[in-house]
């Protein structure tokens, strides 16, 4: 039996010093509640809308303070997530994972979204790199973060790099109240389903964790939640309310559901890279679209119809349509 | 959680307002997030007390609820602050209202501060004898902006922040008084149409007779918004929340049954109230310009009061 903890925390905007004392004494508490792992949200040291205070709460993977939370964890995991700043000075969402008084390994945060409420781009660098880890679980860890999982690689590539645990931290503001739903609010509603099918088809743990709290006009929701390998919930936390968490997990499960049901020893790797190695020359105009109906316009399989013009004389004859040229 | 209210009924059993059903929300859920938004704002500014402006009708209504249940009604401060002109109905229901939650309220007549700038019967003001022609609309802007200073006034006695009271629908169609009754600390219903306030009024209490009535801004006697604007709340809400919210173009509403050239005076008001949205703009100089390049949010360590 593995226990998970689940630290559904609201952070204090920009108060690194405060977030990371309440950090040291939930991993006590998670310690002395008996958990092997816990989890805090994306950004949970530093809070989430920080504008251009990113740089001032950056931290170094050297930082004492990053060394002290990690000293913390003797015996123990720990998924922590901050402000991390590189040697040559950008800023990435980071998540970490501490395990023996070590930081043993770091995800920047792969996908930032710059859209509707959201503006990451303009303050954070964005990760180039995704890679599934060892814990002392005896499980291998994927650790991707918030709109990591809105893109559909990230889960299956985890899950194929060695992961039976995908741990997804999250800032995820609340919104879209008008959607009445089982639960009320549109976002929950989305990100559910995504857990769901992602534990489903990766036949993998699906670990979420979710901050509250409020930063400026964003109220962030909760729900944190653990979802086994047959996309079953395992345990949902409640929207709104701070807490922690502990799950029970036997990671056995995922055994036994890779083996009913064997999507990952199925998926078919070579044929992917193939036709997506085909698809990355094509998008970029180095070699024809070979699945696009002559003349249909780049980026788009299908031609357009041509428009009768009722008030024509008559109809011209249709000109050839030229062949796409690559650009180069 | 998840409860979409029923709409309760009046004496007669007719439904007390129109609720569309794309607009209707999970109350709990905003109650929920709109009491955690309250009590972080508060926090994040160093303050425990709230300071709003009690007209008696719904918006302000459901706002002094809503602070009551985020953080008691003892920390809260409702000011009452008719006109000479204003309805005693108004007066009414906002002190029912005050005994319904058992917070504090004061009331501040502004008669003698307005007539003080237009005069009074031949008596000109400080404005000067040609003011006492001023029209409703500067009287109005001038009542709104007068009742704002009050209340700042009393944020410092009071030692509480001034809760907005404005809906998303007189938000969005620019029906406010700039630095009036849109000022304000913060806002818990800003992001609400006024089909989703009475809604939400309803859920959390606030007196029947408050969500029935014709809403008023109560410039004048017998004004009503919808007289006034010529359209109905209901239509008025589903046609931002289709065009805004779920961006529908004009085409798209009209194929939906909404009549293009109502569609296109709601934009007109959208496009021309746009400025009362938003923060002045600074003429950028220098190397770093607050709101353009110096990008910080409100509060921050030790942006706290005391």
């Amino acid at each position: 039996m593995t226990r998970i903890a689940l630290a559904q925390i609201a952070p204090r905007l920009g108060a690194l010093d405060d977030n990371l004392a309440r950090h040291r004494e939930l991993v006590a508490e998670a310690r002395s509640g008996g958990a092997d792992l816990v989890v805090f949200p994306e950004l949970g040291l530093t809070g989430y809308l920080l504008q251009d205070l990113a740089a001032e709460v950056a931290m170094r993977l050297d930082d004492p303070r990053l060394a002290a939370l990690a000293g913390d964890t003797d015996g123990l995991s720990a998924i922590v997530s901050f402000v991390e700043e590189s040697d040559d000075h950008r800023l990435f969402i980071a998540a970490a994972l501490l395990e023996d008084g070590e930081v043993r390994h770091v995800h920047r945060k792969l996908f930032l979204p710059t859209y509707g409420l959201f503006d990451e781009r303009r303050f954070f660098a964005a990760g180039d790199v995704l890679r599934a880890t060892p814990s002392r679980l005896g499980a291998g860890l994927g650790i991707a973060v918030c709109e990591d999982f809105w893109h559909l690689g990230v889960a299956p590539l985890l899950a194929l790099d060695g992961a039976q645990i995908l741990v997804n931290v999250s800032s995820s503001p609340g919104r879209d109240l008008a959607a009445t739903n089982e639960v009320g609010l549109g976002t929950a509603s989305s990100w559910r389903n995504l857990m769901r099918t992602y534990a489903q088809l990766t036949t993998s743990f699906v670990v979420f964790c979710n901050r509250v709290g409020v930063d400026e006009s964003i109220t962030f929701w909760g729900g944190s939640e653990v979802i086994g390998p047959s996309g079953q919930a395992i345990f949902s936390a409640p929207l709104f309310d701070e807490g922690l968490f502990h799950v029970d997990v036997g990671l056995e499960e995922v055994r036994r559901e890779r083996i009913s049901l064997p999507l990952l020893r199925d998926e078919r790797l070579e044929w992917q890279l193939r036709e997506l190695g085909r698809i990355v020359l094509e998008r970029a105009g180095m070699a024809i679209d070979s699945t696009a109906e002559w003349g249909a316009p780049p980026g788009f399989d299908v031609a357009p119809e041509p428009v009768p013009d009722a008030d024509a004389p008559a109809p011209a004859p249709a000109a050839p349509i030229p062949f796409r040229k690559p650009r180069s | 959680m998840s409860a979409v209210s029923a709409i309760p009924t009046d004496d007669a059993g007719r439904p007390l307002f129109e609720l569309p059903d794309e607009l209707a929300i999970d109350t709990d859920v905003a109650r929920r997030v709109i009491a955690g938004f309250i009590r972080g704002q508060l926090r994040q500014a160093g303050f425990e007390r709230c300071v709003l402006g009690l007209s008696g009708g719904v918006d302000s209504g459901l706002v002094a609820y809503l602070v009551a249940e985020a953080i008691g009604p003892d920390r809260l401060l409702c000011v009452l602050m008719p006109y000479r002109t204003s309805s005693p109905a108004s007066r009414a229901d906002a002190e029912a209202i005050v005994a319904d939650l058992g917070c504090r309220s004061e009331v501040v007549e502004i008669s003698a501060m307005v007539d003080a700038m237009y005069g009074r019967d031949a008596d000109p003001g400080a404005g000067g004898a040609a003011d006492l022609e001023a029209s409703a609309l500067r009287r109005g802007n001038y009542m709104a902006r007068t009742r704002m200073a009050v209340l700042y006034d009393r944020s410092v006695t009071f030692g509480g922040l001034v809760a907005g009271t404005g809906n998303k629908t007189e938000s969005l169609i620019g029906y406010t008084t700039l630095f009036g009754d849109n000022a304000c600390a913060f806002n818990p219903i800003g992001d609400l149409y006024k089909s989703q306030v009475r809604q939400l009024a309803a859920a959390i209490g606030v007196p029947r007779a408050v969500i029935a009535k014709a809403p008023t801004a109560d410039l004048w006697p017998d004004q009503t918004d919808e007289a006034e604007g010529g359209f109905s709340y209901p239509l008025l809400d589903r046609i931002l929340y289709w065009r805004i919210d779920r961006r529908r173009s004009l085409d798209e509403m009209v194929t939906m049954g909404f009549e293009r050239a109502l569609v296109e005076r709601v934009e007109r008001m959208v496009a021309v109230s746009e400025f009362k949205r938003q923060v002045p703009p600074i003429a950028k100089l220098g190397p770093r310009t607050a709101g353009v390049d110096y990008l910080y949010p409100r509060r921050r360590p030790g942006s706290a009061r005391g």
